[in-house]
């Protein structure tokens, strides 16, 4: 078939990594290079030891030859995290979060942890937030109506986990609310 | 499909050698962090999508959306084109011993981004197939939906469609009585035997910029400011997404 029926409902978390990977990040890079032309535009030049922004993948797979160390972005650090956990567990709404942090910081936390202060604080406290999040969003299954139900605040990932879960209940409850004028046919 | 390449493209490709672009084409990637605070209204013309984004929203609708979307010709076009301009240039570096270990590495990544976007237009175009074969008869039964489709789409939808109620006939329904033997019967209280999208299916929209108000399904009306992500039917959103006030994600 054209398409696995396990991509036809949702999409994967590696598809979400590779969307995610388009994103900028500031590498310091340890070897020289021209300004490139890419698909997605120019990135360069790099000269050590000055930063450059260039896009995750590009980092990680230079990160992967040893090539550069990677800047972590001002969200990924051990006070930010743990200042969003202690809102998130304090408050019944969701804390804001770049709409990709948890690709983002997976990615990078696999091949750059030794660029990081703290690695092993940053996964539990990202797997603290992670839960308490995973938690509000099974609660708001009992808000879902047949129309529209606004989700402030969720994040790309979030969103696919509670994707098939939360379309079929939608549309369970379209069905029970069309029922009654569907049953007078004319 | 046309392609309409400026000069200045031209001349960007002629050489074998991945020259920076000019200023105009060097598009700024929005860069989601900057955005953190929320408060930053930007308009969306401001922050530049490439064209390689511009299909990875595209995928995403697609894959998302109950019903199939316009095919998206002219950026495909683009991006292909690029591809094949870039492969040829590697192809080029590859074959000239004097190229230096700077200058093996530096074609390293373009062939990784390279293949990125190969990843990406092969999952979207596999993905309108799927709906292609799976709307197929809906497709060549509703000229309303040609347009959406490409020429080669809407051929396989039209010969799809024939082949399978030339196998239905042939391996079933010649045998039964004539009035069992069509293959588009709308009975009452009985799903329809054409399958059509179900627009009802929700979906996870995300409000590219502040949107016209729509209405709910339960009469109320649905307003989304930029940013705002909602779980609605798809059809409270369809014109949204048609005019890519929306992306689904």
């Amino acid at each position: 078939m054209a398409l696995p029926p396990s991509l036809r409902l949702s999409v994967t978390p590696p598809e979400l990594e590779l969307i995610a990977c388009e994103q900028l990040i500031e590498i310091i890079p340890l070897v020289a290079m021209e300004r490139t032309a890419f698909i997605s535009g120019a990135f360069g030049p790099l000269r050590p030891p000055a930063k450059c922004k260039v896009p995750i993948w590009m980092a990680t797979n230079l990160k992967l030859k040893k090539k550069c160390h990677i800047v972590p972005p001002d969200w990924l650090n051990v006070d930010f995290l743990q200042d969003r956990l202690t809102h998130e567990t304090s408050q019944p709404e969701f804390s804001q979060l770049p709409f990709r942090f948890a690709e983002v910081a997976k990615v990078l936390l696999d091949v750059a942890s030794d660029d990081f202060e703290n690695p092993e604080r940053l996964r539990s406290l990202l797997k603290d937030i992670q839960e308490a999040r995973q938690a509000k969003s099974r609660e708001g299954l009992s808000k879902i109506d047949h129309s529209e139900l606004s989700l402030p605040n969720l994040c790309s990932m979030e969103i696919n986990e509670i994707r098939p879960v939360f379309i079929k209940a939608m549309g369970v409850l379209s069905q029970l609310v069309r029922e009654p004028e569907g049953r007078l046919p004319t | 499909m046309s392609f309409d390449w400026n000069e200045d493209d031209e001349d960007f490709f002629a050489g074998a050698s991945f020259k920076p672009r000019t200023i105009e084409e060097d598009f700024a990637i929005p860069d989601d962090f900057a955005n953190l605070g929320g408060a930053a209204i930007i308009p969306q013309d401001v922050v530049e999508e490439t064209p390689f984004q511009q299909l990875i929203r595209h995928w995403m609708n697609e894959r998302h959306a109950p019903d199939i979307l316009p095919a998206q010709e002219m950026l495909l076009g683009r991006l292909l084109d690029h591809i094949r301009k870039q492969t040829d240039d590697v192809q080029l570096l590859r074959a000239d011993p004097d190229s230096s270990e700077e200058e093996h590495f530096r074609i390293t990544l373009v062939q990784t981004e390279i293949e990125r976007v190969k990843f990406v237009i092969r999952s979207y175009i596999r993905t309108r197939l799927h709906k292609v074969e799976k709307f197929a008869r809906h497709i060549s039964a509703t000229p309303e939906l040609h347009d959406r489709l490409s020429k080669a789409e809407l051929d396989h939808a039209k010969r799809y469609a024939r082949l399978e109620e030339t196998h239905y006939t042939s391996a079933v329904l010649q045998g039964l009585p004539p009035d069992q033997q069509s293959l588009d019967d709308n009975i009452a209280f009985m799903p329809p035997m054409v399958t059509a999208p179900s627009k009802t299916r929700a979906v996870f929209a995300h409000a590219r910029q502040d949107c016209p108000p729509v209405r709910l399904p339960d009469g109320s009306t649905l307003e989304m400011t930029k940013g705002q992500i909602s779980l609605t039917p798809y059809h409270v959103v369809e014109q949204l997404l048609a005019r890519e006030e929306v992306e689904l994600v």
